[in-house]
Order: structure tokens, then C-alpha cells, then sequence
């Protein structure tokens, strides 16, 4: 028969039902609250700058709420607590820190760059099947990064180590970029426009039409 | 080397905003420990709650305590006691959810037909809100939150020796209330039959 204690444990609501996080949202909304109500709403800078840098970094906003963009990636890795010290350090992202969900089987944590977003978390089938390039040897997918001072984010990230498999330089559509490995693999494609564009949508449809190798 | 939260906590006298940090450490688990215990729409709320008590409070916590863990719990415990109700739809939700749900990576259940042990885990649910609050409260805080004998006589301002006897006489009644239950063979438990048409409330 189980043991007692181990009924127990089994009937906990969140292993009853695994699969979804609770929205990050939810706790960025709580913590803009608790700002507000300490430090009154109108002095968002104050909150900003006790509360933490990452705030400070996070482009615009301080006190108004960041919401989450209708599209953002998960990744996975091995070990997403490491994942998490590379991409900040080597990469620039901004953790949302009130966000972060620690389970003894593994870290949700939300990183932002601008107004994007990733998600990760740790590789593994019980995981929505999700894994680290790592374990799978291939890679499925790239996360796309338009970052201001493309130079002095290339001069970070090679110096954090990342592995760079696409030298910094400028292409034809305007963009300056390279792309790099993240230590378990995931590729990350980093631009900036560096030549004015018109003023128009369809970034990558200008002259000659889309190339084939355009986008990969 | 993070400052210890006794610290930020003293730092947010002079400093309020600095409380923040304390939200940035601990919000995600008291939300997951609300959500565990209360209808998840409560939760946010109370999450609101035990942060503002706790804002009001901070001239309380000792200043030479690592973690303000132990005492968010006990402020959100206490709230969560005061909404009972909202307790109780939660676990009616849970146990509808257990009846349902096979576990996949339990052997123990294995042995057994899947709809039997859903039945047994709806019965776990249901002892779990027959249980004395102060009961319910510790075995929940062990079993459920993993924090030690110390850190629950912490939380809920109890000596270490009033926990180790609350659990051990919640876990006698609860194993009682199961295994009664397991003998029932057959009789289907009023509240948590199959059926889901008007069982929210």
C-alpha cells in the first residue's frame, strides 16, 4: 500500500494537472501592485531604481506594465539554470525576474530583449517533449534578435564564450548581423539595421525579391 | 553573494521600493502555493494580500533571518484559512480531476484498474478537507511545500514539537479516513461520482 505521506503528495494540484505553468503575467501584475502601492503610482522611478536593474534595462516602462508579446518561443535545456547566467551575460536578456518559477524538477524563466520575449525551461519528454540540441544533435528552429549596437553585442558574446558560426557583417537588406551558439546549441541570429530602409513593412522584399537563402 | 532578505527587508525601512526584491524571490512560490490551496481566480488576490500585509509588517521580521520564506507561508496560510470556502470548491475541483486522472508513472497504480485508483485519489482529496484546519495546514506545508519541521513552526509561530504532533496526528487521521474509505468498495462517494453537469459549486 502507498504510504500515507505519498497519497498525499500525489493528490497535489499541480501534479494532478502538470501541464501548464501559471501565467507570468499573473506576477508581473502582482509586483507592479505592490509597487504601486508602496511607492505610490506616481513615481515610477523610484521603483525602478531600488527595485531592480533589470527594470532599468528593460527599455520602456518602469512602473507602466510590460505585456507579454502574442508570440514567444520556449527552449529547452539540459541545465536552464546555466542557460539562464549565459543568456543575460553573454546575450544582454533581461530576466523578468518576478516571474521566475522554481520547481524541484526544473526552472521557468522569462528573458526579454526590447519588446520580445523567450521562454525556457529544462529539456526533457515529460517537458511538452521539448530537448536540448544537446541530447537531440539537430537543431529545429532559430530565435531571431534585433538588438541596438550590433558591434558591441557581438564583442559581449564572444567574449562570454558563445560560439560564433556566422561572422558579424553587413548584408545586403540593410541589416548587420551574425549568429552565434548558445552552450547547449540553440542558434541565435542577432541584427541591427544599419542602413536607412523605407519607411515601409516587408523589410525583406526590397529589389530583387526574397531570395531563397534569405531567411535561414 | 545576494543580500539575505533579513537584510532587504531592514534596507526597505529607509528604502520601501527595496521590498520589490523580496516579491522577485518569493512571489512565484506563494502564487504556486495559493493556486494549490484556493481557486485559482483567489489566488492572484491573495498573492496581492499576503505581500501588502507583509510590506506593512516588515519592521517585524528580524533582521538577521536568511529567508522571508517561512513567513510569507504563515501569512499566506492564514489567509487562506480565512477563505475556507474557496478551499473547499478547490479541492471538490481536485477530487473531480483525480477521479479522472490516471497517473501514468505510478506503479502502485499500475496494480490496480485505473478507474479504481482514481476513486482512491478522489477519497485522498476528500479526507484532505475533512481534516482539522491546523491539521490540514502542517501536513499540507510538509507534503505539499517540502519545508521542514523548522520552517512550518516558523510560519505559523508554533514550537518545532506542536508541528511534529499536528502532522503525526493528521497523518494517523487521514490514513484512517482512506482506509475506511478503501473498505467501502462500491459505494460511490455522493459528492465526486462522474458527474460533471452542476458540480461546480
Amino acid at each position: 500500500m502507498t504510504d500515507d505521506l505519498e497519497r498525499l503528495r500525489r493528490v497535489r494540484p499541480d501534479r494532478l494537472l502538470p501541464d501548464d505553468p501559471p501565467d507570468p503575467e499573473t506576477l508581473v501584475r502582482g509586483k507592479a501592485r505592490l509597487m504601486s502601492a508602496i511607492t505610490g503610482p506616481a513615481d515610477p522611478a523610484d521603483a525602478a531604481g531600488a527595485v531592480s536593474p533589470a527594470d532599468a534595462a528593460g527599455a520602456a516602462g518602469a512602473a507602466g506594465q510590460r505585456r507579454s508579446p502574442s508570440i514567444y518561443p520556449r527552449l529547452a535545456y539540459r541545465d536552464e539554470v546555466a542557460a539562464l547566467g549565459f543568456l543575460t551575460r553573454a546575450f544582454g536578456f533581461v530576466e523578468r525576474r518576478e516571474a521566475r518559477m522554481e520547481h524541484p524538477d526544473g526552472m521557468l524563466a522569462w528573458l526579454e530583449i526590447g519588446d520580445g520575449m523567450v521562454m525556457i525551461g529544462r529539456a526533457g519528454e515529460e517537458h511538452h517533449g521539448l530537448h536540448s540540441p544537446l541530447d537531440v544533435g539537430a537543431l529545429t528552429a532559430m530565435v531571431n534578435v534585433r538588438v541596438h549596437d550590433i558591434d558591441a553585442h557581438y564583442r559581449r558574446a564572444e567574449a562570454e564564450g558563445a560560439r560564433i558560426v556566422m561572422p558579424l557583417e553587413e548584408m545586403f537588406w540593410g541589416d548587420r548581423r551574425y549568429e552565434a551558439l548558445d552552450p547547449e546549441g540553440h542558434r541565435w541570429h542577432f541584427a541591427e539595421r544599419v542602413t536607412r530602409a523605407p519607411d515601409q513593412p516587408g523589410e525583406f522584399t526590397g529589389g530583387g525579391g526574397h531570395t531563397g537563402g534569405g531567411g535561414s | 553573494m545576494e543580500e539575505s532578505d533579513g537584510a532587504v527587508i531592514a534596507g526597505s525601512l529607509e528604502t520601501p521600493g527595496a521590498f520589490g526584491i523580496i516579491f522577485d524571490r518569493h512571489g512565484s512560490t506563494l502564487l504556486r502555493f495559493l493556486t494549490r490551496r484556493v481557486d485559482p481566480a483567489e489566488a492572484e488576490d491573495l498573492l496581492g494580500e499576503v505581500f501588502r500585509i507583509a510590506f506593512e509588517r516588515r519592521s517585524t521580521f528580524e533582521r538577521d533571518r536568511d529567508s522571508a520564506r517561512p513567513w510569507l507561508y504563515g501569512i499566506a496560510a492564514n489567509l487562506v484559512a480565512k477563505h475556507h470556502r474557496s478551499e473547499s470548491r478547490r479541492l471538490r475541483a481536485m477530487a473531480r480531476v483525480s477521479a479522472r486522472r490516471v497517473l501514468p508513472d505510478d506503479p502502485a497504480e499500475r496494480a490496480v484498474a485505473a478507474a479504481d485508483a482514481g476513486v482512491l485519489w478522489a477519497r485522498v482529496v476528500d479526507a484532505i478537507g475533512t481534516l482539522p484546519e491546523a491539521e490540514r495546514q502542517v501536513l499540507l506545508l510538509y507534503a505539499w511545500e517540502e519545508l521542514s519541521y523548522e520552517e512550518i513552526a516558523s510560519a505559523l509561530g508554533v514550537p518545532v514539537g506542536t508541528v511534529r504532533s499536528r502532522l503525526s496526528r493528521g497523518r494517523a487521521r487521514l490514513a484512517a479516513l482512506t482506509r475506511e474509505r478503501d473498505t467501502a468498495v462500491g459505494v460511490p462517494l455522493a459528492p465526486f461520482a462522474p458527474c460533471d453537469a452542476g458540480g461546480d459549486r
